[in-house]
């Protein structure tokens, strides 16, 4: 039941980010200063901002950038953690040891900071904060590729397969990957739920999205500074963020339930 | 025209300081929490920014003042007189005024603090920069010091009433500059007791103090026993930290804010305009697009900021029309030059060779974009500003305009100032006098400061401007300076080089069992030396 609901609003996520029109007419950038600070109300669902602008187009037209830095990030982070993970689980004692090692490294700062880290050397930008928060998953992604990618190169069909004369490559492509990655792509829709409130986060800290983009973090720094006067400025922007984490959550568990192991 | 200095808003619950009934009672403890951030230096000679002159108020006291009207009262000094050729000042000081540390204060002491504010080694940037007329000080005798100038400065007394020039103990001065930005030692009616850095400052009652400023409202030592000085940099928590009680005072408020503050029982809000310039957008004209007049002629024909100040500030500012804040004299307002006109601002950018739009409905010439940079700094930016700037993007960008917004930390905004890589910004800069026209608008300026700062944002490089301000900071005959200001105001007006937005509010909140509390008219900082607590 709930992972049906949770597919409904990623559905209807989906739905925003490639055709926000649909959803939301409006230009989500247009001012109308006399129209400010109103609250929910017929013609304005989810109120208005300071600059009288549309929450509910903004929080329709914020789906994208959201999503988009959500799976992106993802990907970089675990492109990066194939990598990483299926050197030292097939590279050798050496490779191992030095990759396990960095690993544990860029464990011991937390994920948010070591984004933070890149941000500050590159400068903020929607760009830097997706590589960045792709960048702070990766180890996490990494050291559970490397386990799985042991494991499954030590079973007796991998053995029977070397036996059988197969090339290194052919292995490695046919059997060592999929059954090494595919429970990975559980965690990834679990991934791109906790890289979407880190997207978020860093847009709120000032550092993904330029105003005045429609953006669910950036609306939320805009919206705290009213939070006793306007509470819809932050409401709306923040529970588009929960549902859509929650959503991925709730779905990434149902998928591992049911995965391969 | 001067205006009136601290307006007390309407409607606040009758706590209007002046007409407070209930008598005064010395004792307590006053939490005061400043938006305005943490020094990294008490002393307000190095360097010489707002967190300093706030704090340094009421520890430090300098040789004039200015009452509510802004004319030029004595305070440590007891009057000021120039030589006939305007070369050289006589500076008479009172002669029973002694430092915290037992230093007396007599005419070696504004030698020695002169000297410490023109040493390249105390890494000044205001008092420097207003004393720049200042050749030397001679010690005539114990309670005469001569200001011998290098040319006439009609606006010297003026600068020594800032925060920035006050006078600290010789003894004090002669320590490392560590020690001394630890604890500056002046006349004041508290004195520093410690600093945790990050957390705050506590100051306790100066108990010899006998040096009040003209208006005060009562003579000798303080009222309260300490005060507890509190950081909170985020300016929800500090109105919420007021709301609860958990502090007396703060400043920076928020335009909604100081809206629930004046329908508050508890709370009630103190607002004075800050003396300098106005806040305003500075284009730059040095680089393109705006070193083609009519560039920025349409860009201020196009950005209608009109009703978002309405509706940002709820009431709680004014549209300015003038580079001068309204608590500066001369200040002139050309209303006109600042109509919102759309077609005129289409067919201006038409004549300038931006006639093709490209698929996002921004102009293009050449190939290239109307790009216009805008780099935010948002420790001097409230967010209602920043939204302001949001909707100037949104209105220029109706006849082509491409405006980059990009909120910046100070260092970061400073430095993309430093380099010239804006096209328009937002800045502040707050002095006591129509003079500050010379620091932001000559051409001398346009060279940055060692400190690598060049005042002069907009690029004006006019010579006849120049002369002009010269020529006004230098006469002591007020029409003629008055002439001087009200001609250079019309040329930056005609040249487009400013888009005026209003004053520079120093908008003061507290709980209402914090009386006598006002603001001390020379740079409108608050003085509470007459505070009690009930």
């Amino acid at each position: 039941m709930a992972q049906w609901v949770a597919i409904g609003v990623l559905a209807l996520l989906l739905l925003a980010a490639v055709l926000p029109g649909v959803l939301a007419p409006g230009d989500p950038l247009a001012i109308d200063p006399a129209q400010a600070f109103l609250s929910p109300r017929w013609g304005h669902p989810f109120g208005t901002d300071e600059s009288g602008r549309d929450i509910y187009t903004r929080v329709v037209h914020g789906a994208a950038p959201s999503l988009v830095i959500g799976v992106a990030a993802t990907a970089i982070g675990i492109l990066l953690a194939l990598v990483l993970g299926l050197a030292a689980a097939l590279g050798g004692r050496v490779v191992d040891f030095g990759v396990s090692r960095l690993l544990e490294v860029l464990f011991a700062f937390p994920g948010l900071l070591l984004a933070l880290l890149v941000i500050t050397v590159y400068g903020p930008g929607i760009v830097t904060s997706t590589i960045a928060v792709g960048l702070a998953t990766a180890p996490g992604y990494a050291r559970i590729i490397r386990s799985q990618t042991r494991s499954v190169a030590s079973a007796p069909y991998i053995e029977a397969a070397v036996v059988l004369g197969r090339s290194r490559g052919r292995i490695l492509v046919q059997h060592i990957l999929p059954n090494a990655v595919v429970p990975v792509f559980v965690l990834v829709t679990l991934g791109v739920g906790q890289a979407i409130v880190w997207a978020a986060a860093l847009s709120y800290l000032g550092l993904g999205a330029e105003p005045p983009a429609a953006e669910w973090g950036a609306m939320l720094f805009a919206g705290k500074n009213y939070l006793a006067t306007a509470w819809w400025m932050t409401f709306f922007p923040g529970l588009a963020i929960v549902l859509s984490a929650v959503a991925a959550t709730v779905l990434g568990r149902a998928l591992q339930r049911r995965g391969p192991r | 025209m001067t205006a009136t200095t601290a307006i007390l808003l309407a409607g606040c619950a009758g706590a209007s300081p002046a007409t407070t009934e209930s008598t005064p009672v010395a004792g307590g403890t006053l939490t005061y929490a400043t938006g305005f951030g943490e020094p990294t230096c008490l002393d307000p000679h190095v360097g010489g920014n707002m967190p300093q002159a706030l704090l340094g108020t009421n520890v430090l006291e300098s040789l004039f003042s200015q009452d509510a009207d802004g004319a030029i009262v004595p305070w440590l000094a007891t009057a000021g007189t120039p030589s006939a050729d305007g070369l050289s000042w006589d500076i008479t000081l009172r002669d029973d005024v002694t430092f915290t540390d037992g230093t007396p204060f007599d005419a070696e002491a504004v030698k020695a603090n002169v000297e410490h504010m023109k040493d390249p080694a105390t890494a000044s940037s205001t008092a420097i920069l207003a004393l720049g007329k200042v050749a030397d000080v001679e010690v005539v005798d114990p309670t005469t010091a001569r200001f011998v100038l290098s040319e006439p400065d009609s606006a010297l007394l003026e600068s020594l009433a800032q925060t920035w020039l006050a006078m600290e103990s010789p003894a004090g001065l002669t320590r490392s500059q560590e020690e001394n930005c630890e604890a500056p030692i002046g006349t004041g009616p508290f004195t520093v007791e410690s600093w945790t850095k990050q957390d705050n400052v506590t100051l306790v009652r100066n108990e010899s103090y006998n040096s009040s400023p003209t208006g005060a409202a009562h003579e000798g030592t303080a009222y309260l026993d300490k005060i507890v000085w509190r950081f909170i940099p985020d300016p929800a928590t500090r109105f919420a930290a007021l709301q609860a009680g958990q502090v007396d005072v703060i400043d920076e408020m928020q335009p909604d804010n100081v809206v629930t503050a004046t329908s508050s029982e508890d709370l009630a809000v103190l607002q004075g305009a800050l003396p300098g310039a106005s806040i305003r957008l500075e284009l730059n004209s040095g680089y393109a697009p705006f070193d083609d007049e009519r560039v920025r002629k349409a860009f201020i024909a196009s950005a209608d900021v009109n009703p978002g100040i309405e509706s940002l500030f709820f009431g709680t500012v004014e549209r300015s029309y003038s580079v001068l804040s309204t608590s500066t004299p001369y200040g002139a307002s050309y209303e006109d030059d600042f109509a919102i006109d759309v077609d005129k601002a289409n067919t201006l950018l038409d004549e300038a060779g931006w006639t093709t739009r490209d698929a996002d409905g921004y102009r293009t010439k050449d190939g290239q974009r109307l790009t216009v940079d805008f780099p935010i700094s948002t420790n001097q930016s409230i967010p209602a500003e920043q939204s302001l700037f949001e909707q100037i993007q949104a209105t220029t960008k109706e006849v082509g305009f491409d405006v980059q917004l990009h909120p910046l930390d100070l260092s970061s905004w400073y430095a993309s100032l430093a380099a010239w890589d804006f096209g328009v910004t937002s800045a502040i800069y707050t002095k006591n006098s129509a003079d500050v026209l010379r620091i932001l608008y000559d051409s001398a300026n346009i060279q940055p400061a060692p400190s690598g700062y060049h005042p002069n944002h907009s690029h004006v490089d006019i010579p006849e401007l120049d002369e002009l301000l010269t020529k006004a900071g230098q006469t002591t005959d007020a029409d003629e300076r008055a002439a001087a200001y009200a001609d250079a105001q019309k040329i930056l007006s005609d040249g487009a080089y400013v888009l005026p937005l209003y004053d520079h509010l120093q908008k003061i909140g507290y709980r209402t069992s914090v009386q006598g509390l006002s603001l001390l008219p020379t740079l409108q900082l608050p003085y509470l030396a007459d505070a009690w607590v009930q």
